[in-house]
């Protein structure tokens, strides 16, 4: 049995700065029971646990690390180009210590 | 623009016709499919004419999908947390069309950062199926093959982590091709699953296709899933000889009898496909029935839900509205990017990323997450024997043709068949695998896929070609036919 209700969707919500409206509440729970009943179908899989998790798709893939080198790095003017709020070579926000804002 | 790659370079270098002819042909178009269809984020009516050269990609048009990077142009993901997002560099795999002389002339609708199959969610709005505007495209690259079956351009870039390049490849008539894992550089596209996440292409043929991607395939130090592929040749190593290639096809998919309530255009599909078997076999193919658990065909989608969701939840925290994006309102930072991402992300979206979410919990991570890693596995590992036997596995697209757009939720159900959902499995292990139009049921295309074992793309390449060639469905441009 899982423990996903209403409340819990909501709960992770806040936790990932997103605002659900109640219909969004019920779309995410009706998608999780079928998920929820499918995938405990698959825990009772024969010796499901035995099985490597498969973590990286390319199995006989080697990463290489390549040399440390000096490269040219992007210009600040780039890196804040698509900021709305900036000021001279750093993005502005509210104030978080001290203050009302 | 209804023309190959290899007719229209022929056209440009005989100079019957100019590059600048062609991209004013493309754009001309392109403004024609948006009013009709919506296929096109972005059209970039100042597209400039390149050198013609020998590379037979120069001085034709081309559309980019909208989750590709594309240095100062709008690039947004066809969601509204990016809606006037301009990046300041290229996608490495746009970077290579560009270097060759290739002219993009839009970027294309996806479904929401590539998180759907319907072509619905993209923030500009539903993109409407060519071949009949009462139909989906499915998605996510829903714009690049309603834009390619238009006959806008011979190609339009694509990227795919569940099937969002082969699937509305199937539902609009044209090829769609999936190179392996790590064969093009994903530098400069936004992440969706990242162990899944494959850049590609969709074409009118076979041919066209493998042109593009040895264009845009190649090491990159700047995307460390990159293998070196310079010994891989698509195009000139398609010769159309099958004699002795070895095909299966999987009897707990293709068999009618296993699906009880299903509809006529499902029997049509499934018909022709298994008659479309038999015409192959006249190339010297051999092609065997094959069985595989169903129940594990039956747990692929809930397989892939686990990890694409709890691989975007990671993927996507950096959309706040404070570096990039639209500022949100709220008198602190929290507040800001709550409203951002609250107003930027559409139901479907949100409904992933909370799934992920609670997926990724340490409590939950062994019964939901890990558990869909063990299947993925086992899944791909099935293939792989499948692999040790046969050049590629055969199956038919989806249930049928194009889906009614008033249908279209997009959401997963317990009726959700396997049928739909197999492409998956391509993303799982990795394997290169093309779709191709295979007939027509409901006077609408339909199509098959073919998926081969990782690095074997020219193999896979060469045997589409085979098949392509013995059907009637090349270079097709949509008809409206409703």
């Amino acid at each position: 049995m899982n423990n996903f209700t209403e409340e819990l969707v909501d709960d992770l919500a806040a936790k990932l700065l997103i605002g659900l409206s109640k219909e969004e509440n019920k779309m995410v729970l009706d998608e999780f029971i079928i998920i929820d009943d499918n995938l405990s179908k698959v825990a009772n899989f024969p010796n499901i646990n035995e099985i490597e998790p498969m973590t990286h798709t390319l199995d006989d893939f080697t990463f290489t690390l390549r040399e440390d080198a000096i490269n040219d790095s992007i210009l600040i003017e780039d890196a804040l180009r698509n900021c709305e709020k900036v000021e001279g070579r750093e993005v502005e926000v509210p104030k978080v210590v001290g203050g009302d804002s | 623009m209804d023309k190959t790659i290899e007719d229209l370079h022929n056209l440009l270098k005989k100079g019957e016709v100019n590059s600048q002819e062609l991209i004013s042909e493309s754009l001309k178009k392109s403004h024609e499919i948006q009013d009709k269809y919506n296929a096109f984020v972005t059209i970039l009516d100042n597209a400039k004419e390149t050198k013609v050269t020998d590379n037979l990609l120069s001085g034709i048009p081309f559309g980019i999908k909208d989750n590709y990077s594309t240095k100062d142009i709008l690039s947004t993901g066809s969601s509204n947390s990016l809606k006037n997002y301009i990046p300041f560099f290229n996608a490495t795999a746009v970077e290579k069309l560009l270097s060759v002389g290739a002219v993009p002339v839009n970027k294309t609708v996806l479904d929401e950062f590539g998180m759907g199959g319907t072509g619905t969610t993209g923030h500009t709005g539903i993109v409407k199926n060519p071949w009949d505007p009462t139909r989906m495209t499915a998605g996510s690259s829903a714009g690049s093959a309603c834009a390619v079956a238009a006959g806008v351009y011979p190609y339009a870039l694509g990227s795919d982590t569940g099937d969002s390049i082969r699937k509305p490849a199937a539902y609009c008539g044209i090829v769609g091709y999936k190179p392996t894992y790590g064969m093009i550089s994903r530098f400069g596209l936004f992440p969706f699953a990242s162990s899944l996440d494959t850049c590609g292409v969709l074409t009118r043929s076979v041919r066209d296709a493998a042109i593009v991607v040895d264009t845009m395939k190649g090491i990159d130090e700047r995307d460390m899933t990159t293998w070196d592929s310079s010994n891989i040749n698509l195009y000139k190593n398609i010769t159309g000889d099958v004699k002795g290639k070895r095909l299966c096809y999987i009897k707990e998919l293709c068999d009618i009898n296993l699906y009880p309530n299903s509809n006529e255009e499902l029997k049509l599909h499934l018909k022709n496909f298994m008659e479309k078997l038999e015409t192959f076999k006249s190339l010297g193919i051999e092609i065997d029935e094959v069985s595989v658990d169903k129940k594990l065909l039956d747990a692929l989608p809930s397989v892939y839900v686990a990890i694409s969701c709890a691989e975007a939840t990671s993927n996507m925290s950096n959309l706040t509205g404070i570096i990039f994006g639209p500022r949100g309102n709220g008198a602190n930072v929290m507040e800001m990017m709550m409203d951002h991402r609250t107003k930027g992300f559409s139901p479907l979206i949100k409904r992933r990323f909370i799934i992920g979410s609670y997926i990724l919990q340490k409590e939950n991570q062994e019964r939901y997450f890990k558990n869909a890693q063990r299947v993925r596995r086992l899944l791909v590992d099935t293939w792989k024997k499948l692999f040790e036997r046969y050049d590629a596995v055969i199956l038919p697209v989806g249930s049928g043709p194009a889906k009614h757009l008033d249908g279209s939720k997009d959401i997963l159900t317990k009726d959700t068949a396997a049928l739909e959902e197999h492409l998956q499995v391509g993303n799982f292990g990795g394997f290169p695998s093309i779709t191709i139009p295979d007939g027509f049921v409901a006077n609408l295309p339909v199509a098959l896929n073919i998926t081969g074992n990782c690095y074997d793309d020219e193999n896979l390449l060469n045997i589409a070609y085979a098949l392509e060639s013995s059907m009637d469905y090349k270079n097709q441009i949509a008809k409206e036919v409703k």
